[in-house]
């Protein structure tokens, strides 16, 4: 083998890792699909507390919601798993993320709150702050700096809700969930099909 | 400096086959069709190539159904990651003892 022919090996190698590393991007579901749930049990649950509403069921509400939504989350995330035409290495560790971002979630919301550790109110802004931890990785994962900075939108939402707290928390945190969780899913589900379309 | 070409592996010395196993070495494991895409080859070319690198066992292969239609997965194996990468040191080898 001539060393041009191994230069052009090499370049042909590099192109074809580069082409699949791009593929590397979240197709931005399960951001959507959370940000619609938890957008939606925030209104809930503000209502129920604004009109006296079985206020006592707030916390049923949500383990609810929560538990059928990661069912139905596993089983979104099993369908696209066996219909996808390529899995990668990335995606794999931000599922994991996302998943163990997931059960931390859970205990601070229910565990936390339950076990009266800490007032209730104060569950959004804990969760607010290790969104912006899940952002800010997944963000470097996926090497998308528009989404890494989201975290900072999460963290300065935080500390607002830590030190402003009340009943109007909730409806800081559902429009956080929109601005900083749907759009940017949206986002990410544009760009993946637009990648798989180059790509296809 | 002297280099040995008969350090070349010959199962992944090939442009297609060089070029699946850059696809799989960036993914967990990829769909034939997705595969078909990305090396430009037909159905029969590229199954005579992934069944040479599957029985050097540098790929592994898994077959499911999905919808009733049967989807071909494919995956690099350690004993592939680690001939990819000695071919790649062969290449650069290779242009290095060129240039002195």
């Amino acid at each position: 083998m001539e060393s041009k022919q191994a230069e052009l090996e090499l370049s042909l190698i590099k192109k074809m890792m580069e082409d699949t590393r791009k593929l590397n991007i979240d197709n931005g579901i399960h951001y959507i699909f959370w940000g619609i749930l938890v957008a939606l049990g925030l209104l809930i649950n503000y209502l129920m507390l604004v009109f006296k509403f079985y206020t006592k069921y707030i916390g049923f509400v949500w383990l609810v919601m929560m538990v059928s939504g990661a069912v139905a989350d596993i089983l979104i995330g099993k369908y696209q798993s066996k219909r996808s035409k390529v899995s990668t290495y990335a995606g794999r560790i931000l599922t994991s993320l996302w998943l163990a971002s997931g059960v931390a979630m859970f205990i601070y919301g229910f565990v936390g709150s339950f076990s009266g550790a800490y007032n209730p109110i104060f569950i959004c802004p804990v969760i607010a702050t290790s969104l912006g931890i899940s952002y800010f990785t997944s963000g470097s994962i996926q090497q998308l700096g528009w989404l890494r900075s989201v975290s900072f939108g999460w963290w300065a939402g935080a500390i607002v809700m830590f030190v402003f707290p009340g009943i109007h928390t909730l409806l800081i945190f559902a429009i956080m969930i929109i601005m900083l969780q749907i759009v940017p899913g949206l986002l990410l589900n544009k760009k993946s099909k637009e990648l798989f379309t180059e790509n296809a | 400096m002297n280099y040995d070409y008969q350090q070349i592996d010959d199962v992944i010395h090939s442009r297609i086959r060089t070029a699946i196993m850059a696809v799989l070495v960036g993914t967990d494991e990829a769909e034939f069709n997705f595969l078909k895409e990305k090396v430009n080859a037909t159905d029969g070319n590229l199954s005579v190539h992934l069944k040479k690198l599957e029985h050097a066992g540098y790929v592994s292969v898994k077959k499911l159904f999905v919808d009733r239609k049967p989807v071909s997965k494919y995956k690099i194996t350690s004993k592939g990651y680690k001939a990819f990468e000695n071919y790649i040191n062969n290449l650069e080898n290779i242009i290095k003892s060129n240039k002195k």
